[in-house]
């Protein structure tokens, strides 16, 4: 395991675990730009089923396709959640009764445990920047999905931790833009992934 | 007849009195020390197999009662002045011989025998019964019908002061949906039971002052009939319960077992599948099954259609049946029709089944997942077949050689040409030879994310590569990817492994042009050969294609450091400890358990307990081998105690490593 934060996208058998390729880099981009963690500048797409997965602390997975774990992804996402990992899984569809949602929760809890709502007080919400609960993006009520405002995070808490931690705000079309882009901001949206990293990094 | 049963009678009453001999024997000795449920069953299986022998022996015995001839000739050994008249009749079969006979005379003294046979067992029987009327309460009920949890039933004789955890049972009653029976538990150290069972722990005396404790919850003991009771409930944890009575304590162990979901195999159809058209039907099946009943199996499919950011689902069930069994098989048949099912649409079928859990469930299990896709219309070349030419690669090769046939024709006709024509044709193949690099070039920098035609701009460049490592050292340049874990090749890209034959020939036309351009078309052929060979490399070599790969952004990590204009803080938070550190604590604190066995076993045993709750969680083959541990101290047995302890250090320092030669000297492995 390098010293250095390493962002990795999983991959995974079905669905299209690609469909956020801008995210990684303004992810970086953001950690280095608020602190002072060493991040590679570069983030790296690890399958599932390779046990070099078990190597990051934080496993970012997406997509908008069914969710169907092979034994081997199955196998391993448990091992990595054992060792004190943090999967963040982001529903691309931002829709509770879509697809991804269903069957990426349903496989969380056949693989790890049933996702329960995260209360907006939780310790990952003030890991960095302070947020009264998870930040709402703008693609929640952009006509496509579910058209919700999702006023909580799902998660898998294993002795206090969050181990795997499922949104359905689409965080992976709100961050997936070039880094470059972030001055025309006037608030940069990507601040809670600090507080995502953060927290998989700290206890 | 009245004899028969007087004998019958008597071999009943002493195959009864050895039943109760035996079960108040064995009654004295369960009040001198405490047997054993199964040692209490097997003295009364001896018990009444003992009582049964004895009376089937009196009765042998006794059999030629039911002879007629036998007992006539008793009724004339007692009664002379018959004449065996008697015995005549019976063996003459003849009555009217003992017509004379007054049967009065005998049966006073059949009655009087009778009597006299049964009245030594009966009383017999008679003064077992006082003894056992006479033996304190349970006593011979524990010895009558053992059973686990009649240690309550145990006379005891015990002073106020006496722990009242002692004898100590559980009564674990599983969930309602599971159909099984309660189970009882005696002594209570180490409790398994389904995730929402009920434990109900009881002992003897009152309650007033025994609790419960779990974690932070504290549960007081009521009373009933003089005992007390506490119960629990099995949550998804393992946890430990420590029962207080004033300064006695007893510590429960709870081993939460899941209800596993069904376990589900889809038989059919039995692989993914293209379709040219959504026509037809697709026979469904699956077999299901589960530990205690499937209460609901169906197939679900989803249909998935659109691409990009655009996709629309629609999805439903199939074949739903709900057959409350350990395993069914489900069938159903998909109209792919009725789908409305377009170009490019995925059906994603799987089954699924749930069981009856209505405590922590439903278990939910469900089968791998099938896809059919009917096929877009601009797949199939054998439908939409166009006239293509060669691919790049392919024309190499026909130009390749065609400039090999010239340059040996020209090779071989030197010696009859004038010098002018040599260096005329040869530098026209050289020509042709640096047209076909660029080709080869185009390709390689194409396929190397570079810009097309890039040797145009540098045909004399210094800084064009010379050799191939030259040019090998700007493709992985070029294609700097060496972070992908998808890269991992031991330092040589699949992007370069691929266009190393071609790269390879790139450099063997410039060294051919070379030598054609001063007009040695001999030293030029070895090279373009070499080209060729290496061109035929690249058509013959596996394509790799990375599915998926996003484009790539490095992003200048120095340039961005702290420049964003928000600032957080991170102070209450500290570096995650590592993986192993866990583990290292644990070591620690078995080892110190370990020492405590010879000081203090029972204090041990309860750490041991209390150890293996935590490590049921992450290490059950560690808490497996606690619990033997624990298990074999409890009856004393040493050596399989010592087993299981050393096992269970094994198992927590981990597969030892292996090396395949010794570490250097100093250096820690």
């Amino acid at each position: 395991m390098t010293s250095e934060f390493v962002f990795a996208t999983a991959q995974y058998e079905s669905g299209d675990w690609d469909s956020a390729p801008l995210l990684p880099a303004n992810i970086i981009d953001t950690i280095a730009r608020y602190t002072e963690i060493t991040v590679a500048p570069t983030g790296v797409v690890v399958p599932l089923s390779d046990d070099r997965m078990l190597r990051y602390p934080l496993l970012y997975l997406t997509g908008h396709l069914p969710v169907r774990f092979n034994e081997a992804e199955r196998r391993n996402v448990k091992r990595f959640v054992d060792r004190g990992g943090l999967l963040f899984i982001d529903d691309h569809n931002h829709d509770i009764d879509g697809t991804f949602h269903k069957t990426a929760t349903e496989e969380i809890a056949r693989t790890i445990a049933p996702l329960a709502e995260l209360p907006n007080d939780h310790p990952l919400y003030s890991a960095f920047f302070k947020f009264d609960g998870p930040p709402t993006t703008s693609h929640e009520l952009n006509g496509w999905g579910d058209n919700l405002v999702h006023k909580h995070l799902l998660a898998v808490q294993r002795a206090g931790k969050i181990a795997v931690l499922f949104s359905n705000k689409d965080y992976s079309s709100e961050w997936n833009y070039h880094p470059e882009s972030k001055r025309f901001l006037t608030v940069d949206n990507t601040r809670f992934a600090v507080n995502l990293v953060v927290y998989a990094l700290t206890a | 007849m009245i004899l028969a049963i007087g004998l019958a009678l008597r071999a009943a009453g002493w195959g009864l009195l050895a039943v109760m001999t035996l079960i108040i024997g064995s009654a004295l000795a369960d009040l001198a020390a405490p047997l054993p449920v199964a040692t209490r069953m097997t003295l009364l299986a001896i018990a009444i197999a003992a009582g049964l022998v004895t009376a089937a022996t009196l009765a042998w015995r006794d059999r030629y009662v039911l002879s007629l001839e036998r007992v006539a000739l008793w009724i004339e050994e007692r009664f002379p002045s018959l004449e065996f008249a008697l015995a005549t009749a019976v063996e003459t079969g003849a009555p009217a011989i003992a017509s004379n006979v007054a049967p009065e005379s005998w049966r006073a003294t059949a009655v009087r025998r009778a009597i006299r046979v049964v009245r030594p067992p009966f009383a017999a029987v008679l003064v077992a019964g006082v003894i056992i009327f006479v033996l304190p309460s349970g006593a011979v009920a524990r010895m009558r019908t053992p059973h686990r949890g009649d240690a309550l039933d145990r006379p005891s004789r015990s002073s106020s002061a006496a722990s009242r955890l002692t004898p100590l049972v559980a009564d674990i009653t599983p969930p309602a949906y599971t159909g099984q029976r309660t189970t009882t538990v005696d002594e209570p150290s180490d409790v398994r039971a389904l995730v929402g069972s009920t434990i109900a722990v009881r002992g003897r005396g009152a309650g007033s002052g025994i609790v419960a404790r779990r974690g932070t919850d504290s549960i007081l003991a009521a009373t009933e009939n003089g005992r007390w009771s506490i119960t629990l409930r099995v949550d998804a944890r393992p946890t430990a319960v420590r029962i207080v009575d004033r300064g006695f304590q007893r510590i429960i162990a709870i081993e939460p077992v899941t209800d596993l979901p069904p376990i589900v195999s889809l038989l059919t159809p039995a692989r993914d599948s293209v379709l040219r058209t959504p026509m037809g039907r697709i026979a469904l099946s699956a077999d299901a099954s589960d530990d205690f009943g499937i209460a609901s199996a169906a197939f679900e499919y989803i249909v998935s259609s659109g691409e990009g950011e655009n996709f629309k689902f629609r999805s439903g069930t199939l074949g739903a049946t709900q057959p409350n069994a350990r395993r069914t098989t489900i069938n159903a048949s998909l109209s792919l029709e009725s789908l409305g099912l377009n170009p490019g649409d995925i059906v994603h079928i799987r089954a699924v089944a749930r069981d009856g859990n209505n405590v922590s469930g439903p278990g939910i299990g469900s089968s791998e997942t099938r896809t059919i896709r009917i096929a877009r219309h601009d797949e199939y070349d054998s439908v939409a077949v166009e006239a293509a030419g060669p691919s790049d690669e392919e024309k190499s090769v026909i130009s390749e050689r065609m400039l090999i046939m010239l340059a040996e024709a020209l090779e071989k006709a030197r010696p009859r040409i004038a010098r002018d024509s040599l260096v005329s044709e040869a530098r026209s193949i050289a020509a042709d030879q640096k047209r076909l690099r660029r080709t080869v070039g185009e390709v390689v920098f194409t396929r190397l994310g570079g810009e097309s035609g890039e040797e145009h701009s540098d045909e004399d460049s210094p800084a064009r590569a010379k050799t191939m490592q030259d040019m090998l050292a700007r493709a992985d340049s070029a294609t700097n990817r060496s972070t992908d874990p998808i890269d991992f090749g031991g330092g040589e890209s699949p992007v370069v492994a691929i266009n190393k034959p071609l790269l390879e020939a790139y450099n063997a036309m410039w060294d051919a042009s070379t030598e054609l351009e001063i007009a040695e078309p001999g030293r030029a052929l070895p090279h373009m050969r070499r080209a060729l060979a290496a061109i035929q490399r690249a058509r013959a070599a596996e394509r790799v294609y990375l599915r998926g790969r996003p484009p790539e952004v490095v992003v200048d990590v120095n340039k961005v450091r702290l420049q964003g204009k928000d600032k957080g803080t991170s102070s209450v938070r500290r570096p995650n400890s590592a993986a192993d550190s866990a583990t290292l604590r644990r070591i620690e604190r078995f080892t110190n358990i370990v020492e405590l066995v010879g000081r203090d076993a029972p204090a041990a045993i309860d750490s041991l307990l209390i150890l293996r709750i935590d490590a049921l969680g992450d290490a059950p083959s560690f808490a497996a081998a606690i619990g033997e541990a624990t298990n074999a101290m409890r009856r004393g047995q040493s050596a399989a105690a010592t087993e299981a302890l050393a096992r269970a250090r094994r198992l927590l320092a981990g597969e030892p490593i292996a090396r395949d030669s010794l570490a250097r000297w100093g250096v820690v492995p």
